[in-house]
């Protein structure tokens, strides 16, 4: 599904990733770890077609498609979600009207005709019972006033609602109490489908207990210094990512 | 090519105009026609007006119309309508009110009608430094509507006025008055429009006078034409716990000068002023706003807003007076600007004035642009560019179209800004 090769990429010219490699296929479930500054929130942006994150080497494949040649909506179209680290704030515009605007573009993106007013309230009620939001949260301004669990528990209710092949997770544990971590990650789970890829990418193990990943990969300065299954996730958590650089020297 | 002030044709051209009414306020036209000989238009030079240059308008050659047969076609409306044309009352296309204790008529029907009650209050309101246009005004006007609400009764319908300008180079003035009588309540709509490319100058003021708790809910919406000019006035007085909002929406119209002055002059009194600026092409938009707090415990909000493209502009002065007898005054006032071109520009000056020493207010003023970080956000959910903006564009504005209580003008103004975005879903945003 998801093809990196050989990925350098700069954030405002200055250089960040550094040749990344990188196969994701469909149904499994990644976890990119590393420790701050090494790229791994770069990586999701760059993925994710965010403005001044350029890809400077390299190729992103995704379904066939060379990546770099689309906008940021038309990779969302596309079936790529990036729940973000730090969700934004949208005061005036409420989570329904984004999510309805939000559908509705996809759908038209995809040729087909708007949801009816009757369907999408079905759904995002449905959606909403998954990640245990309240009604009332579905009228308010997009994550205005929200803490930070109800922030993240409202990206996984975007990601339920627009149904991704391709998701993207930045530290959706960051600012997460044990409780709220709980609700993300059972949404998470109940996402897990044999169509879906997810990449999730996180700074601690403790994410990976209760999403339990196919593959660990370790980001280091730019590079993946570092791939095995859940258990590398275990080591790193147990030696630090001292040991990384360790093996970076190595290397 | 050095531009001809035209102004002392416009009052040649008025000097035609034969009016048959009481003394009182052929005396009241000749006071202001003399103040207007003293201070005439304003200039660039002055203060209030440094920002906006009429010398576009000064060098127009315009005269008053004839009254004719309205030559567009207006959109269904639920209210009660007046209409007029280049500032004459259009019967025909008017309806009328059967209320006990309503008086909905024009000007003209009300000298004859409503006479007292006219002299009691009519240029009662204005301000003692008014500006030439206001002498113009008073001097000149031709018609206007007058809306008289009986103690204790509250109007059961929306009332909508509509003033059409359509006839080219054509300079109306239009007078209004609404008097809301202790406990009354009603809400008026007015919607000043052009035929499209049409060159004229819309000069309006209404005076509105709210009388003990009385309830009046004024909104104007400027849909003048691209090559218009606009000069409007409303003149606020306040008795004791009267609630009045002001809803100016200003939507087109080449160059746009709004004067809102709010006398708070009994104890609890409240003006909510609510502001909403569409800028775009070369349209210049300049409000100027005053809430005089003259008495203690009353109070006053404000809300500006301003969404300028293209090369547009926009003004806002904000001025808010405590009197040294205003104790316990509570105003907050707020302009927020929004800039969608780098060839737009926006004014902004709150000014407080405050003499007492027991009183809470606040005010705040942002030129901005639309944030990245959002635009990407609504991108990555996949919506395009051009919604993303129109959504956080309506954002910005819903804050001010979210305090309009007219459900149709609520939507209306949705629909302009967030497009089809946000259909069937009005009740959510």
């Amino acid at each position: 599904m998801l093809e990196i090769k050989n990925l350098h990429a700069s954030v405002f010219d200055t250089p960040i990733l550094k040749g990344i490699n990188l196969s994701v296929n469909a149904g499994e479930v990644h976890a990119i770890m590393g420790p701050n500054g090494s790229g791994k929130s770069t990586l999701s942006n760059v993925i994710a077609g965010r403005d001044g994150y350029d890809i400077t080497e390299g190729s992103i494949d995704y379904l066939g498609k060379d990546l770099s040649e689309l906008e940021a909506d038309e990779r969302a179209c596309e079936g790529i979600f990036l729940a973000f680290q730090y969700p934004v704030e949208i005061p005036g515009v409420s989570n329904m009207a984004m999510l309805k605007a939000a559908i509705n573009s996809m759908r038209k993106y995809r040729g087909e005709d708007e949801i009816s007013a009757g369907d999408f309230l079905k759904l995002i009620r449905e959606k909403a019972a998954l990640v245990e939001m309240k009604q009332e949260f579905l009228k308010r301004s997009v994550n205005e006033g929200f803490s930070g669990g109800e922030k993240k528990r409202n990206e996984i209710l975007q990601m339920a609602m627009l149904e991704p092949k391709l998701a993207l997770l930045d530290e959706t544990d960051s600012g997460l109490d044990i409780d709220a971590l709980k609700i993300v990650s059972d949404g998470v789970n109940a996402l897990r489908a044999p169509d879906r890829a997810m990449v999730v990418v996180t700074h601690y193990q403790r994410l990976l207990d209760h999403i339990v990943p196919d593959y660990v990969h370790v980001l280091a300065d730019g590079k993946i210094v570092k791939s095995g299954d859940k258990s590398l996730a275990l080591e790193l958590e147990e030696k630090g990512y001292n040991w990384i650089e360790g093996l970076q020297k190595a290397s | 090519m050095i531009a001809i002030d035209q102004t002392q044709s416009w009052l040649d051209q008025h000097s035609l105009t034969q009016f048959s009414e009481p003394a009182w306020l052929s005396a009241q036209r000749a006071q202001a026609l003399s103040r207007f000989e003293k201070i005439g238009l304003p200039g660039v030079r002055d203060e209030q007006w440094r920002y906006t240059n009429l010398r576009k308008l000064k060098s127009q050659a315009l005269s008053v119309s004839s009254p004719a047969n309205l030559g567009i076609e207006l959109s269904s409306s639920n209210f009660v309508r007046l209409v007029f044309v280049d500032g004459h009352f259009d019967a025909d296309h008017s309806s009328s009110i059967d209320q006990s204790g309503v008086h909905l008529s024009s000007l003209k029907h009300a000298l004859d009608n409503q006479a007292d009650l006219l002299e009691t209050h009519f240029g009662a309101s204005l301000p003692q430094d008014a500006h030439g246009f206001t002498e113009l005004n008073t001097a000149f006007s031709q018609d206007g509507f007058v809306l008289h609400v009986a103690k204790n009764t509250a109007v059961d319908q929306i009332i909508e006025v509509v003033f059409v300008s359509q006839s080219k180079q054509s300079l109306s003035h239009t007078r209004n008055l609404i008097i809301a009588e202790a406990n009354s309540q009603c809400t008026v709509v007015e919607r000043h429009i052009g035929v499209p490319d049409a060159v004229y100058l819309s000069n309006t003021v209404t005076e509105v006078i709210a009388g003990d708790n009385a309830i009046v809910d004024h909104y104007k919406i400027q849909q003048e034409s691209d090559e218009a000019f606009h000069m409007g006035a409303a003149f606020v007085k306040q008795a004791n716990g009267s609630q009045v909002s002001n809803h100016n929406v200003a939507l087109s119209g080449l160059v746009t000068r709004n004067d809102i002055v709010s006398d708070l002059l009994g104890g609890g009194a409240h003006m909510e002023m609510n502001g909403l600026v569409l800028g775009q092409g070369r349209q210049h938009i300049d409000n100027h706003t005053q809430v005089n707090h003259l008495v203690a415990n009353c109070t006053s909000d404000e809300y500006y807003k301003s969404i300028l493209d293209d090369q547009s502009r926009s003004v806002f002065r904000g001025r808010i007076i405590v009197a040294q007898d205003a104790q316990q005054t509570n105003a907050d006032q707020q302009n927020n600007n929004l800039l969608l071109s780098d060839k737009a520009e926006a004014d902004t000056k709150p000014q407080l004035e405050i003499y007492a020493d027991d009183v809470k207010c606040s005010h705040g003023a942002t030129v901005g642009q639309l944030d990245q970080t959002s635009l990407f956000y609504l991108k990555s959910r996949g919506i395009n560019a051009g919604s993303a903006r129109a959504l956080l564009t309506f954002a910005f504005a819903n804050e001010v179209i979210d305090r309009i209580k007219v459900d149709s003008i609520k939507n209306e103004l949705t629909q302009l800004i967030a497009g089809e975005l946000l259909s069937g879903l009005e009740d959510l945003v």
